[in-house]
């Protein structure tokens, strides 16, 4: 095999164009490196503008190369995205953190992906370019073509940054997930929430569960249910239930029944909820 | 299979070999330039057992490609002490118990040569994090925690001891 470590998106790209579909963009290696490496791969892990955590106006950009520690570990993202912030510190190790990157999450679309899972209940989009250099910008729901299956086509594409909102002064974030032991065990379940408050009740909900369909899903019922509710025990024991009754979910022999899935959903949902809801109070208490 | 020249840093000697750039970095750090520290245990970076620094991170070196060592610093445990006497964080580990079979005894300590490195003070609950990728089938962790909150102070008194003997001088 040949292997390409780009200097330069120009040059990611341009190795990419000439390969004709045989050149595969390679991040951090550690979903592709146990697939099966492709004949030419083309490395972008290292390239600056890809690397990049930014705050413009109201909005951030991370780049797709930002390493799932950096990215926990960035002041921005856990004061202005917690909930990303939290997601990326629970992926795999401190080992895998340091190599897997938040691209290469999404673009392995594997169903609950930690950090897609908490760039979905943000609303974030993906800016990409292709080889000939046209950009386009996406939902991440529409990124997915089935379980496990992007339709970023890594040969003739390169996610260059997510952007999203960054979290305001009435809104919070927060991601959770449950899974058999802390460290190196993938998520039976992980939810994700975006809440903005206005005079005490939900005035903006966004809440993400995984995995329940092959993209991270939004629980648009249990939103609506609580725009004009005041965040308290009661609301929450409401999520609780209307979020495991929302979701159709599957069981998986090694992981979890899906009984039990449903269930972890509901109360996942509710504490992600509350705890989004504290980070509001937090700001407008200090 | 296409081979192809790579060169990297190996505890700070410039090495440059020919390579599958597909091999792992634990086979080529193992099985062509004889770094036997880094351990094979799972293979898919679950055990932590292959653990390497690469540009001052700790790494598992059965999830690289050979191909993204070129260029980069790689440090194993054979380049952590300075070749007179064992590193704080080697002796630390003899004197707690914290080794039984050894298997996983050099990703352990690279993992903790990283933590050290950008935290050289750390709680507890920050050494359980940055061993929670390595997993002991032996000693159990409580030994290995030990051994690194021993390290850790007795580098920072060493530091201290640094500092005060050149303000003297
Ligand atoms: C031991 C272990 C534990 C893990 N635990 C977790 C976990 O707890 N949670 C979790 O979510 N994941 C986990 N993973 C999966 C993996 O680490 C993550 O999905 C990681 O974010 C993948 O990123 P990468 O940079 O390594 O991707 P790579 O392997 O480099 O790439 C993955 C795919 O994305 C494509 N790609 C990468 N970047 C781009 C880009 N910028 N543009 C276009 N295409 C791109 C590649 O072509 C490839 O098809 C684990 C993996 C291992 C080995
Ligand atoms: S051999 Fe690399 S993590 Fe187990
Ligand atoms: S000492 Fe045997 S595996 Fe840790």
């Amino acid at each position: 095999m040949s292997y390409f470590t780009a200097a330069s998106l120009d040059e990611a790209l341009n190795v990419l164009r000439e390969a004709k579909g045989k050149a595969l963009i390679i991040a951090g290696a550690t979903d592709l490196f146990l697939k099966g490496m492709p004949s030419q791969a083309v490395d972008i892990a290292s390239l600056p503008e890809l690397g990049m955590i930014v705050e413009e106006q109201d909005y951030l950009s991370v780049g797709a190369a930002v390493t799932h520690a950096a990215a926990a570990s960035s002041p921005l993202i856990m004061v202005k995205a917690a909930a990303l912030a939290e997601a990326c510190a629970a992926v795999g190790s401190p080992q895998v953190r340091n190599l897997g990157t938040i691209g290469g999450n999404l673009v392995n679309a594997a169903p609950a992906a930690d950090a897609a899972v908490a760039l979905a209940a943000l609303g974030a989009k993906a800016v990409l370019c292709d080889i000939d250099g046209r950009r386009r910008v996406e939902e991440l729901g529409n990124l997915y073509a089935g379980y496990n299956q992007s339709r970023i086509d890594s040969s003739r594409e390169i996610v260059l940054n997510l952007i999203f909102k960054t979290c305001q002064f009435n809104e919070g974030s927060a991601f959770a997930r449950f899974a058999s032991r802390r460290a190196l065990s993938l998520p039976m379940v992980n939810v994700a929430a975006r809440v903005g408050l206005e005079n005490g009740v939900f005035a903006e909900v966004r809440l993400v569960a995984a995995p329940v369909k092959p993209a991270p899903t939004r629980l648009f019922k249990t939103e609506e249910a609580l725009l004009g509710k005041e965040p308290n025990e009661e609301t929450r024991q409401m999520v609780e239930e209307l979020a495991s009754a929302e979701v159709k979910v599957r069981g998986s022999l090694l992981r979890c029944s899906a009984d039990y899935r449903r269930h972890l959903i509901g109360v996942l949902a509710g504490r992600v909820l509350m705890a989004a809801v504290r980070r509001v109070q937090d700001k407008e208490e200090s | 299979m296409d081979i192809g020249k790579i060169t990297f840093l190996l505890n700070d000697e410039p090495v440059t070999i020919y390579a599958d750039p597909a091999e792992s970095l634990l086979h080529l750090l193992r099985d062509q330039l004889g770094c036997m520290s880094p351990k094979e245990g799972c293979g898919r970076g679950e055990c932590g057992a292959c653990t390497v620094i690469l540009d001052g991170k700790a790494v598992n070196s059965c999830l690289v490609p050979a191909g993204k060592a070129a260029g980069k610093n790689i440090r194993t445990i054979e380049g952590i002490s300075d070749g007179k006497s064992v590193h704080p964080l080697q002796r630390a580990f003899v004197e707690k118990g914290a080794v039984q079979c050894g298997f996983c005894t050099s990703g352990m300590i690279m993992s903790a040569y990283a933590l050290l490195a950008e935290n050289p003070a750390p709680r507890q609950e920050e050494v359980k994090r940055a061993i929670s990728g390595n997993l002991c089938r032996c000693s159990g962790y409580k030994q290995i925690e030990e051994a690194i909150m021993t390290a850790a102070e007795e580098m920072n008194e060493n530091r201290v001891r640094f500092v005060e003997k050149e303000q003297k001088e």
